[in-house]
């Protein structure tokens, strides 16, 4: 079923010329397709301007969100690492030979709500690709040895992050933050969930049976590729795939009542790090909130900031400071990040921070401002999408929500739409101090 | 290493009859150096406009005793005011454009770049033109880029990832003793004594007009190349005098290993050694094409990755390089504008459990060994070379990528990247790949940076003969065990004063 389709002109051309034009087109300056294969599969396809290119981004509606059985978390993230683990028709190293042999890149990234695999190849090897893709998500075979091989390679991708003190600050504040709900645990997984991996091959096929059917996926196709040839190539090898019957049962976080904090020693030198999340709104694009704040996260912490501005540029008291509004299927924390220089200036930095939270809750934003932001998410966007490559990983994020690029649209509607008093509503409902969990992480002694 | 007589870099006719002459238009002096500065344009429709401003200086022309100017000069340029505009105004100025300037200093290369929507062309390039051309030079700017630039290594890579201070260890102990002998972003000590003077005497000796690339491509109007031109040769005094360059730095007399000592969960492995080999040389692609087989980047393909990775578990991969690529756990395709007159191959483990890190070491050497005794097949071949014929079109896939490469292919003095690889590819036979495989890949001579907790603990380990037998969590083929039994006992030839430990806060000191 073809439910959206722009009348295709010059866009580009049009879009150079008008991106703050009085009726400011869509953000997305691409014409696309969206289809529905009647076992629930849906296919995207958006021809682009940039010649001989085409970039196949499949995402699964599955993430550490789903893995709601205590004792195996990671199991989103240890399926993008099975998913290279080969068919009876493809064996891994006949896989990788084909790949190879077409010049294609190719990986897969896992988050909280999503497992995104993709590729990047000639356009003469389209069919190579969807047919190889539709062979693994249907018929994944892998035997108990190999999957106690691939375990450890995830182990191996835990120890490379754990240099990292911002990746274990981050686990902790979300460890710390949710009680019931599974955003409590990263992508990765709880350590000692991944250390028991290799025993637990019978539930990763059940893990498999569950999720990777039609109706979680979303074939996503940019460049220089027609739709109608897309869709028929899609019907030839994915037409055939069974749709599936579970339906996860997402715990609920409970309302949190009092604010929270964690601390983490480092064991080694280190500036000291703060994360300060506020449990904030599920996304969404058809309400102020997911766009108001956004467009806060800008105002409050981005360089241009007056926080920022008097901590790193002043005062020189950080040399990092930033922010981010939740994007996720469920509430999701917005998140403020900053890297002190001195320890002692910790408690500072926090409290400036938080008066920051404070003042934007109780004030409205300088209509101007906020016009700065709204032309910057704008712009950004477009410099973004400078090859067909990079539409697809920016629309795969969004499709990944709301299995459409319409909701990227949408949310640009929604942040021409946002007022001063929509800001500071916004603060002042989810940015509460009974919201809030920070965490701080110092350095040990040499 | 002892320290190398220098020597004038020559381009040789062969190289100077390869290029195509619409592709650029540069006056190339015998010393190799250039009469002038160089323009690479790509004017398209698109409605962006990107910029890649590279001047060929950098960390190699920092002064002995201070390391990190190149880099402390490129940071007052792209992260700081210029003579009007505070950095606080230019933050604010960039913002709603969403633009920035980027800011990228090698040994041999220093670039900035950027990217506006053409509806902001003119105020964005006055802000590029004014902070490189018209740099502002405030001590508040100074003291923050500074201290960002030590925190950078105190905290950045000492502290936060073991991966890239390996393949920086390894560069510096390859390179000691010569102007490419340390980190491009300095030394902690280096930095605290690099004043502001010297920072403006850098810029005033080094950004000059024979060593500026104006990079420039997408949909900017006609004229508008001829008046960066104008701009850039009005404000760059035209020559900063020779320059004079190292020789070909040789290897180490033995294996030397560079431990350095950590609290860390894991054991990070780079290991490699300079070759004779850069895009301008003939042999260029019959070692890219090896080092894709034997580990393309961040793919499954490598027989690295597969032998250790896939068949084992040891890691998250295993990789190999023949040309420069910092921040490689962060990138799927390589940077550009790193071009260097000097390169070296490199094996990179990624962090294995201490436990596996002896047996690991030797598989990564065995597989190089097994590599030089029979060379690739037929098939290998072939399937690497169609990879590569192809691949180079998901490189330049973006005009920002294929400006980059423009800029490049500028300093190793060939045709566009992509048609200059498929053509050198197309000529390959089999026969030339072993040769090079012969030549160029080995297992003696190397350097091996590693690092890891229990430093001295791991120096023993290594300097022991023993057996590191794998033991599995899973039952094994039997051609993996059977091999495990040769690797297992593969001589390290190591001895004690081959190898240094160090404690981390010692590097980069």
């Amino acid at each position: 079923m073809k439910i959206a389709t722009f009348t295709r002109v010059s866009v580009l051309l049009a879009f150079a010329a008008a991106l703050f034009a009085a009726e400011p087109r869509k953000i997305l300056p691409y014409p696309y397709t969206q289809e529905d294969l009647p076992n629930g599969l849906r296919l995207i396809t958006v021809p682009t301007d940039y010649a001989n290119i085409v970039a196949v981004y499949i995402v699964v509606q599955t993430g550490s969100r789903n893995e709601v059985e205590p004792g195996h978390t990671g199991f989103a993230h240890l399926f993008e690492h099975l998913m290279f683990r080969g068919t009876p028709q493809y064996p891994s190293e006949k896989y990788n030979q084909t790949l190879n042999r077409i010049g294609a890149a190719s990986n897969a990234s896992t988050y909280n709500d999503k497992t995104i695999y993709y590729t990047t190849f000639s356009k003469e090897d389209l069919e190579t690709v969807l047919s190889m893709e539709a062979d693994r998500f249907q018929n994944l075979k892998y035997a108990e040895p190999e999957f106690k091989t691939e375990s450890l390679a995830v182990l191996g991708e835990y120890n490379k992050n754990s240099a990292n003190p911002f990746s274990k600050l981050n686990e902790a504040l979300y460890d710390t933050a949710y009680v019931r709900h599974t955003y409590k645990h990263t992508a990765m997984g709880f350590l000692k969930d991944i250390q028991d991996m290799p025993n637990q091959y019978e539930y990763s096929i059940k893990f498999f049976d569950r999720y990777y059917r039609p109706e979680y996926t979303t074939i996503l196709v940019a460049g220089d590729a027609k739709p109608k040839a897309v869709r028929t190539l899609v019907d030839k090898y994915w037409g055939k795939w069974k749709r599936g019957t579970y339906h996860p049962d997402i715990p609920v976080e409970p309302p949190q009542d009092a604010p929270r904090t964690v601390h983490v020693d480092w064991p080694s030198p280190t500036l000291p790090l703060l994360m300060i999340g506020y449990k904030g709104p599920a996304y969404n694009d058809s309400t102020p909130d997911t766009a108001a704040l956004d467009a806060l996260a800008s105002l409050a912490f981005s360089s241009n900031s007056e926080l920022y501005q008097k901590l790193v540029v002043k005062e020189q008291k950080a040399d990092a400071l930033f922010a981010g509004a939740p994007t996720e299927v469920d509430p999701g924390l917005f998140e403020i990040s900053a890297r002190i220089k001195q320890a002692a200036d910790l408690d500072y930095v926090r409290d400036q921070i938080l008066a920051t939270v404070q003042h934007f809750s109780e004030h409205p934003v300088d209509a101007a401002k906020l016009d700065q932001v709204r032309k910057r998410l704008r712009y950004e966007s477009a410099l973004r999408m400078d090859n067909s490559d990079a539409i697809a990983g920016i629309l795969a994020q969004y499709v990944a929500l709301k299995r459409t690029p319409a909701t990227m649209n949408n949310l640009f509607d929604r942040y021409a739409g946002l007022t001063p008093e929509d800001i500071q509503k916004t603060a002042a409902k989810y940015l509460t101090e009974k919201n809030r969990t920070i965490a701080t992480l110092t350095g040990g002694a040499k | 290493m002892t320290p190398k007589s220098c020597t004038l870099f020559c381009p040789s006719r062969r190289l100077r009859g390869r290029l195509t002459a619409a592709f650029f238009t540069t006056l190339v002096l015998g010393t190799g150096a250039f009469a002038q500065m160089r323009a690479i344009a790509l004017p398209s429709k698109s409605p962006l406009v990107t910029f890649r401003i590279v001047f060929t200086t950098g960390a190699a022309a920092d002064p002995a005793d201070k390391p990190g100017l190149a880099y402390l000069t490129a940071q007052m340029l792209g992260d700081a005011g210029s003579k009007d505009l505070t950095y606080r105004q230019i933050v604010e100025a960039m913002f709603p454009m969403a633009t920035s300037v980027s800011v990228q200093v090698d040994k041999e290369m220093t670039s900035f770049g950027g990217t506006t929507h053409i509806e902001n062309l003119e105020p964005y390039y006055k802000l590029l033109r004014g902070m490189l051309l018209e740099p502002g030079w405030r001590e508040d700017d100074f003291r923050r880029v500074k201290d960002a630039s030590i925190n950078a290594i105190k905290v950045g890579l000492r502290g936060n990832n073991d991966e890239e201070l390996g393949k920086e260890v390894l560069y510096q102990t390859i390179y000691q003793d010569t102007p490419y002998g340390h980190y491009n972003g300095g030394s902690v000590g280096g930095l605290e004594k690099i004043t502001l003077d010297d920072v403006k005497a850098f810029y005033q000796a080094q950004y000059t007009q024979t060593r500026c690339v104006l990079g420039i491509a997408g949909g900017y109007p006609p004229q508008f190349l001829d008046r960066m031109k104008s701009d850039f040769k009005a404000a760059l005094p035209l020559n900063g005098g020779f320059q004079w360059r190292m020789s070909q730095p040789d290897a180490p007399e033995r294996t030397r290993v560079e431990i350095v000592d950590k609290d860390t969960r894991s054991v990070a492995f780079s290991l490699g050694y300079p070759i004779a080999i850069t895009r301008a040389a003939d042999d260029y692609a019959a070692l890219l094409l090896v080092s894709s087989y034997l580990g393309q980047h961040r793919m499954s393909s490598g027989v690295l990755y597969g032998s250790m990775r896939e068949k084992r578990g040891l890691n998250y991969g295993d990789y190999a390089y023949i040309e420069y690529f910092p921040r490689g756990m962060f990138l799927m395709e390589p940077p550009q504008n790193l071009a260097r007159h000097y390169q070296i191959f490199q094996v990179w483990i990624r962090p294995v459990e201490p436990p596996t890190a002896k047996f690991a070491l030797r598989l990564a050497l065995y597989q190089l060994d097994q590599l030089n005794r029979n060379g690739m097949t037929q098939e290998a071949f072939e399937r690497t070379r169609e990879f590569l014929s192809k691949y180079v079109n998901v490189l330049t896939k973006s005009k920002r990528a294929e400006l980059g490469y423009a800029i490049d292919s500028n300093f190793y003095l060939t045709n566009p990247y992509n048609e200059f690889l498929k053509a050198q590819l197309a000529k390959l036979t089999l026969a030339d790949v072993n040769r090079v495989i012969k030549s160029y890949i080995r297992t003696d001579r190397l350097v091996i940076a590693i690092v890891s907790k229990n430093g001295e603990a791991l120096k023993r380990q290594l300097t022991s003969d023993d057996a590191s037998p794998m033991t599995y969590n899973s039952p094994k083929p039997q051609a993996i065990l059977d091999e495990d039994k040769i690797v297992e006992r593969r001589p390290l030839h190591l001895k004690p004063e081959d190898i240094v430990v160090r404690p981390v806060d010692q590097v980069f000191q």
